[in-house]
């Protein structure tokens, strides 16, 4: 695996029960980039990234075959599932940080769970967490409410304040932006650019435009396949299968 | 692949039609007047220069609100950038065909008795017309071959330049409009290459050489 692959995933399959989910999936995702992840409903965008951080085999009667290398650790083999998940952080389509936290605690659950900060060092984490999201100015004198009382755009950064404080190396979204207004939509679009600065995104979205915005590289999943997995511009411009110019000019199904 | 285009590129490649016939018309008159050296042809060139530039602008401003309102990607997005160039590229083959009117008539000379020049326009107006062809039809071999011919066309040009050049027993003017619109017609067929490897671009995603 080159210096500059996060992720290798190599052979991966995936089922719910019977039900085979994933075929032979073979990535390698670069570090420090946005890899937007798109597909149609089912086609298979969610148990990918799932994969990603272990979290597919939480669910009854599903299984993983392969093999998905995290800076060369296989991530099914040779890592312990918390300090995988801890890696790889996570986060989903509708906000949810803990209603009965308040904001600053939020940011560092994680961290007073693993044990072994001092007070004024987590509130400083949770300071330097949320100044990276662009939250910290419109919080600072909040920092002791709960944080559901933060608008649905607001939560979302908090959330991913709260997945960046454990310093993971990457950070799966699925469909981050898509229970949100366009405002805050585009605050997240922007913030994701930025998070890459700290870890490898990989992020799903049902909107190709944003894909588009948002990602460095692509990968069109159908049916449980990658169809095809290239950097962002040549995969919009002038993609290299029919699949996919049909996906992406609407033209679908 | 061929797949149904969208109404917005539908519309766009309509209103490429209308500019294609303004610049057959432009050619046609030129062509009609070096031929039997009628009056006003400045005057009629510059008026259907006026309306390709109208034309060009249509198109660019179409493709602009169509990239705005539907974001389009791949061979859609494509097809609009395509549009945009090919309208400029048309709008330019028109303005050097009023280029070769103001010369001729400036300069007053009867081209009849020049058939190397006359021909060489000719010629490139066919460049032009065969590379429009090739984008309507998305059709990347006939744009393969108009870059090909592109070598011949150089050459004749050269071949004009290096036997004129030499020669003593023609005016000063003669001299001039022969050089001048050799060169212009060489132009114009470099503007057929340009559309040709727009039609490459269009069909493939790839590019084929550059401006």
């Amino acid at each position: 695996m080159g210096a500059d692959v996060e992720l290798d995933v190599l052979s991966l399959n995936a089922w719910f029960g019977e039900k085979q989910a994933l075929k032979n999936i073979n990535i390698q995702i670069p570090r420090r980039t946005v890899t937007a992840v798109i597909g149609p409903s089912g086609c298979g965008k969610s148990t990918f990234i799932r994969c990603m951080n272990r979290m597919h085999e939480l669910i009854p009667g599903a299984r993983v075959a392969g093999k998905v290398l995290l800076g060369g650790e296989d991530i099914y083999t040779e890592m312990d599932a918390m300090d995988v998940r801890r890696k790889v952080g996570m986060v989903f389509q509708k906000p949810n940080p803990f209603p009965n936290m308040s904001v600053e605690d939020n940011v560092v659950a994680g961290l007073k769970l693993s044990g072994g900060y001092k007070k004024g060092e987590l509130g400083r984490i949770a300071e330097k967490n949320l100044r990276a999201v662009g939250l910290w100015d419109e919080v600072k004198d909040e920092l002791k409410k709960s944080g559901a009382s933060l608008s649905g755009g607001q939560q979302q950064r908090l959330c991913i304040a709260r997945a960046l404080a454990m310093e993971p190396e990457v950070i799966l979204m699925d469909e981050p932006t898509s229970a949100l207004d366009p405002a805050s939509t585009a605050k997240i679009e922007e913030l994701v650019q930025k998070l890459k600065a700290y870890a490898t995104i990989i992020i799903i979205t049902h909107n190709v435009q944003q894909a588009a915005r948002v990602s460095d590289m692509t990968c069109f999943f159908y049916l449980g396949e990658v169809v095809e997995f290239d950097n962002t511009k040549a995969l919009f411009e002038a993609p290299k299968n029919p699949l996919t110019e049909r996906y992406i000019t609407g033209r679908f199904g | 692949m061929m797949l149904r285009e969208p109404e917005y590129i539908i519309e766009i490649n309509e209103k490429m039609m209308d500019l294609q016939g303004i610049i057959d018309d432009a050619g046609d008159s030129l062509v009609s007047n070096l031929e039997e050296r009628p009056d006003n042809l400045k005057d009629v060139l510059t008026e259907r220069c006026k309306e390709a530039q109208v034309s060009e602008e249509l198109i660019i401003e179409m493709s602009v609100g169509a990239l705005i309102r539907y974001q389009p990607f791949a061979s859609d997005l494509r097809a609009l950038t395509v549009a945009m160039k090919v309208a400029y590229d048309l709008s330019r083959v028109c303005r050097y065909i009023r280029n070769i009117g103001e010369v001729m008539e400036d300069l007053g000379v009867d081209a009849r008795s020049e058939p190397d020049v006359l021909s060489l326009i000719k010629d490139a107006r066919t460049m032009v017309g065969i590379a429009l062809e090739a984008y309507f039809s998305k059709d990347a071999k006939l744009a393969m071959r108009v870059i090909k011919d592109d070598d011949y066309i150089d050459d004749r040009y050269r071949t004009i330049l290096r036997k004129y050049a030499v020669r003593r027993d023609l005016p000063g003017s003669v001299m001039l409009f022969i050089g001048i619109t050799a060169r212009i017609a060489e132009r114009m067929a470099d503007h057929a290459v340009y559309i040709s490897q727009e039609v490459i671009y269009l069909t493939t995603g790839r590019r084929e050489g550059y401006r």
